[in-house]
């Protein structure tokens, strides 16, 4: 049995898959989408190579983008570091401890102009990791105006904000969160605005990966990410944008667990429940809108620190599953993962990690390797059923604001991550026995002065701007989040006027308010 | 002496330093520590001096403290300061658990830190370096008390 309960025959055959199998499969690129959700998939589109990076200041994540880019490296995956995730400047005393760990400081479109220095943001799709609403209003707008600065149309801007409001009030935790409600309506906000002037976007990148890292299982992790993007779709339509629209421009992000055919079937789950989903219950009136696109992350709490080294295979087994189950994009861990970011080195074997599944080993030549595979077929039809039920509870219970909000959604994570644990202890850990042959690897270490020279270049921010105005266009900024205005335009205004990312962020906590994430 | 309403078998303050946002760790050890009896305080995010304050106020024996973001050594060298300041360094132990290199496990010892359990701590391990500290603590208790 697996960690969702479903019990895996021995040998399955032809008894375990439900009448009407060719219905529910379709063909690549066509409607419901399970095989994938192009014809030819890698044939005529290669998944992007996505690695994530972030660390120190702009400067030296800029110098790890390049480092990745010239080793075949198709996209950037630009993580932030915790106050940047949550909107606070690096030298707010709560923010100094992590300003430039597990991600790159940010403050200011200055910041922003550093980071992808060098970097033509008309050539290569950016992904922004940002998390968290009240931070991805102000990281987009910052971009936004530095890609402005460097010559780059919005309109020709490709990539992805993650943008995920419970990210924010529950997967992970910070201080002064906004209330579920509100930091939802930041979300809708920041998907209305980018519907509307960047066509090359996608605003929303539902992160049912950190859902399955906080506890979830494979089940729960798709169909919250489902409820999810479905509530964001009915907030969206109830301000007047095309439901058809905002369904195409939804797009998610799912773990790449070690189950390798659980996991499989489970994205082609995935891409046909949101099809009916769409079609059936949002009002999709375009089938080509209901493709469920998505990036996927090999499971960091599946790498080992005992034996880092065997990460290695656990990376490469985790993102074959994502291969074979369709995905657009892919980040592989490093080995080190359970100890730190990625070193250079830990880096580049996670990139030839990608490149060995894309050039090598062939997986990508087919597309839907294992569509008929008695075994795939019978735990996709398992999981469909059991993410249909899923999505019918959360409906029963209000949807995601309100599980959020009662606390349920809290309860039931860290429910579900004890009993993960307890089998955990119980089973017998080869890792812990290995020894000392796999010793430990160097680890990442900060480089030193991140602090020093971010707190002279927030002062570097403030000092060349008019007081006044910045002032003015933060109070616009609140005024606006209080009224239920959509905050981007003026949060667009205030950023290039040299309003610092705390700036904005308070603007919004005080216009918003805050709420105590119900743990502990 | 037995206490006529039985012993506190010991309390545990577990929190965040910085900004780190992962709770699954802090959740799972705060739940194997109360299923082991013991008593847990779990302030959330706090910084050092904010920490020391709750320690104090709440009579805990020890602080466990929980972080996977790297930022463990300045924080459990700003928290061994505040401690100092109040005169507990001595008094309270304080562990650390997470995303800890193995190196790094070595200068928190150094620093005082009396437990360090990165990923793949097993859960008796930490049940008896929190039975260690309380009873260090409650021994301390009873010598000054003569």
């Amino acid at each position: 049995m697996s960690e969702t309960g479903i019990t895996r025959p021995v040998v399955a055959g032809p008894e375990h898959v439900r009448p009407g199998l060719a219905d529910r499969l379709g063909q690549p690129g066509q409607p419901p989408y399970t095989r994938g959700i192009h014809a030819e998939m890698y044939r005529t589109r290669h998944w992007t190579v996505r690695q994530l990076a972030g660390f120190g200041t702009a400067a030296d994540t800029n110098g790890r983008y390049r480092f990745l880019l010239e080793r075949g490296a198709t996209g950037i995956n630009g993580v932030f570091d915790y106050p940047s995730l949550r909107a606070f400047d690096s030298d707010d005393p709560r923010a100094e401890p992590d300003v430039g760990r597990g991600g790159v400081a940010v403050d200011g479109v200055a910041d922003f102009v550093d980071l992808f220095d060098g970097i033509d943001l008309g050539a290569v799709s950016v992904s922004l990791v940002s998390s968290q609403p009240i931070g991805a209003v102000p990281h987009l707008a910052m971009f936004l105006v530095a890609a402005q600065r460097a010559g780059t149309a919005a309109t020709a801007l490709r990539g992805t904000t993650q943008n995920d409001f419970l990210m924010e009030t529950c997967i992970t935790i910070g201080p002064a969160a906004l209330p579920p409600a509100a930091s939802f309506r930041m979300a809708c906000d920041v998907a209305q605005f980018c519907i509307e002037g960047l066509p090359r976007w996608n605003p929303v990148s539902v992160a049912g990966y950190n859902y399955r890292e906080a506890g979830a299982d494979a089940v729960l992790e798709v169909a919250l990410s489902l409820a999810h993007a479905r509530a964001v779709v009915a907030e969206l339509a109830r301000r007047g944008v095309d439901a058809t629209e905002a369904i195409a421009r939804m797009s998610f992000f799912f773990a790449a667990h070690i189950d390798v055919f659980e996991e499989v079937a489970k994205f082609r789950a995935a891409r046909r429940v949101w099809h009916r989903l769409a079609m059936e219950e949002l009002g999709c009136r375009d089938p080509r809108a209901a493709r469920l696109r998505f990036h996927a992350q090999t499971a960091g709490t599946t790498f080992s620190a005992a034996t880092p080294l065997a990460n290695v295979a656990r990376g490469a087994l985790e993102g074959l599953s994502a291969i074979a189950g369709g995905a657009q994009s892919l980040h592989v861990n490093g080995f080190d993962e359970a100890y730190a970011i990625p070193t250079e080195a830990s880096a580049a074997v996670a990139l030839r990690t990608q490149q060995v599944l894309l050039d090598e080993s062939g997986v990508a030549a087919s597309a839907d390797p294992f569509g008929g595979s008695y075994l795939v077929e019978h735990l996709t039809d398992e999981l469909e059923a059991r993410v249909e039920e899923g999505l019918r509870s959360f409906e029963l219970q209000g949807g995601v604001v309100a599980i959020t909000e009662s606390g349920w959604l809290h309860a039931e994570l860290g429910r579900r991550a004890w009993d993960q644990y307890l089998a955990a202890e119980a089973r017998p850990s080869p890792d812990l026995e290995t020894g000392p042959a796999t010793q430990e690897p160097e680890m990442f270490v900060l480089p030193d002065g991140v602090l020093e020279r971010q707190r002279a270049r927030l002062a570097e921010i403030r000092r060349g701007r008019d007081g006044r105005h910045v002032r003015s266009c933060l109070h616009t900024v609140a005024s606006h989040a209080a009224a239920g205005r959509c905050v981007v335009p003026a949060t667009l205004g205030a950023v290039a006027a040299g309003a610092t990312l705390g700036e904005v962020g308070s603007a919004l906590r005080e216009a918003l308010g805050t709420w105590n994430i119900p743990l502990g | 002496m037995e206490h006529p309403f039985g012993v506190n078998p010991g309390r545990v303050l577990v929190a965040k330093p910085g900004m780190d946002a992962h709770w699954r760790g802090a959740a799972i050890v705060a739940r194997i520590l109360r299923s082991a009896g013991f008593e847990v305080v779990y302030l959330g995010h706090a910084r050092p001096a904010e920490l020391v304050v709750a320690a104090l106020d709440e009579d805990v024996d020890v602080i466990g403290l929980s972080t996977l973001s790297g930022n463990h050594l300045s924080e459990a060298r700003a928290l061994f300061d505040e401690l100092r300041k109040h005169g507990a360094d001595q008094d309270i132990d304080v562990l650390v658990g997470g995303a800890v290199p193995g190196a790094d496990a070595v200068l928190l010892v150094q620093l005082g830190v009396a437990g360090v359990f990165g990923p793949g701590s097993r859960s008796a391990d930490i049940v008896a370096a929190v039975e260690a500290s309380v009873a260090r603590r409650r021994a301390a208790q009873d010598r000054a008390a003569g």
